[in-house]
């Protein structure tokens, strides 16, 4: 793995918290880097019924191992290069306008411009579970199949163009829609120069970790490695913390950290089905901190009901654990099956997409 | 991370897991089923753009953020190239597919979602 970064330092305990000055611990940084490099492979086929005259119909599709934190639009200059320069013939294609090209997936769903590419693969592959032919034991990745249309985008129900202007928008948009989500409002984004801001859509065009996370560091909550080395922040500026550093020295205490947000900005996903998002306190109570099994018990639970309780230890069993039962479903975050005990302010703070958002896709076991 | 105690089943198990399976399906119908629930939207206007008479609406939860633009866009008389910005709270712009019910679980303001609504990009 390479160095993380040019900017980051090991967390040092004694160091004045300021928000620009705050260090990106090791741990926090492993992963978000680890995010940031995750691919989905993508086979792009144009729908044959739509092929320009003498198209050389051996190169049909495209493949591509695209960056889960990025967009489609993104792409559309290299697939439009491939399909222009070796697949089309040139009179025939001529008249094409690419923004009138639009995708489909090979079982006939429309796909959002503005969706993640990551969110786009998850989301197919939660929808795939419900077919009792899928296996999830697969551990190769299998290709999301796409199918591109060249004209007649169904504007109705796309909501949204796919030009490079409109992409930046609903990016800069769901940024601010996540810091709202945290903090109340959307002064952290605001408060960003305009170099900064639009730094963010340049480190995404430009896949560049560095020049992404040197400007969303300075809004993305942090967890702290250990929340009981952490100190105790200056009292001495207004605080956003809704309620008092807890007086247990094992809370968290990381004013502007994962564990103090208002909420977590994330978004639930029911194989086809609905988009869910309400409030996601960090917190169950002072000491306790909300799992995914908390959040899923509390949204879908005929999914993920409650565990079982663990039976009484005695001298056959001095270490009991809760007993195994058969689980309807999973929960997948960038790609991966989460444990149900993974605490949601560490995934806000660690696997949340380019945009903020912590998206967590369904899949049904079979 | 610890390994999830839930990976190796016992044998007896697998029986079960079919049941589970359907009732899984079961679940899936019953959380698709559209919320016929509607909520209040309070449309605000910004700077110059045109007061309605009547600014308070109940819109079924279930519908997307651009519904509600459309049902603006009609209420003020709008034509679809005519300049409408749309955000919740003076804050942010909502994706057009984001549903009034979870805009209005995690916006709200006095059991009411403030829409704010703009001739010219005030806060894009």
């Amino acid at each position: 793995m390479s160095t993380y970064g040019t900017t980051r330092h090991h967390h040092s305990p004694a160091a004045n918290f300021s928000n620009r000055d705050r260090a990106t611990d090791y741990h926090t940084t492993l992963f978000r880097r680890l995010t940031w490099d995750g691919t989905v492979p993508l086979e792009i086929r144009v729908d044959p019924k739509e092929l320009p005259a003498n198209s050389d119909r051996n190169l049909e599709c495209y493949f591509v191992q695209a960056p889960r934190v990025s967009y489609l639009p993104l792409l559309m200059p290299e697939i439009r290069r491939f399909f222009m320069d070796l697949v089309f013939d040139e009179t025939a294609a001529k008249d094409l306008k690419d923004e009138e090209w639009w995708f489909e997936t090979a079982e006939g769903t429309l796909v959002k411009w503005h969706w993640p590419i990551g969110l786009i693969y998850d989301n197919h592959t939660i929808s795939a579970s419900l077919k009792p032919t899928s296996s999830r034991s697969s551990t190769n990745a299998i290709p999301l199949r796409l199918i591109l249309h060249l004209a007649s985008p169904p504007n109705e129900k796309l909501l949204l163009s796919p030009s490079p202007e409109a992409c930046k928008q609903a990016f800069m948009g769901q940024l601010k829609e996540a810091d709202f989500i945290r903090w109340g409002s959307t002064k952290r984004m605001t408060g960003l120069r305009q170099q900064d801001q639009d730094g963010l859509w340049e480190g995404i065009k430009e896949h560049n970790f560095d020049d992404y996370w040197r400007v969303a560091s300075k809004v993305t909550p942090t967890t702290a490695p250990t929340r009981a080395q952490s100190p105790v922040p200056p009292s001495s500026s207004a605080s956003m913390v809704n309620r008092p550093p807890s007086a247990d020295p094992g809370g968290p205490s990381e004013r502007d950290g994962a564990y103090n947000v208002r909420s977590i900005p994330v978004r639930l996903y029911v194989p086809d089905g609905p988009v869910i998002q309400g409030l996601v306190p960090p917190m169950i109570d002072d000491n306790t901190p909300r799992t995914l099994s908390h959040y899923l018990l509390d949204h879908i639970p005929l999914l993920f009901p409650a565990s079982p309780p663990v039976p009484p230890p005695s001298r056959a069993n001095p270490h009991p654990r809760p007993p195994p039962v058969p689980r309807p479903a999973y929960a997948l975050v960038q790609g991966i099956v989460m444990p149900l005990e993974t605490e949601m302010a560490w995934l806000g703070g660690c696997l949340a997409g380019a945009d903020g958002w912590v998206n967590v896709c369904i899949g049904i076991n079979h | 991370m610890t390994d999830s105690a839930d990976r190796s089943l016992p044998s007896w198990a697998s029986s079960a897991i079919s049941e589970t399976n359907e009732e899984a399906l079961k679940a899936l119908q019953t959380y698709k089923k559209k919320d016929a629930d509607k909520v209040i939207v309070r449309f605000k206007a910004v700077g110059n753009a045109p007061i309605m008479k009547q600014n308070f609406f109940k819109i079924t939860s279930s519908n997307r953020f651009q519904a509600v633009i459309q049902f603006l866009r009609k209420e003020l008389g709008y034509k679809g190239s005519e300049p409408l910005h749309t955000y919740i709270n003076l804050a942010f712009s909502p994706a057009p597919d984001d549903t009034v019910a979870n805009l209005f679980k995690s916006f709200q303001t006095d059991n009411h979602l403030i829409v704010n609504y703009s001739t010219t990009a005030a806060w894009g």
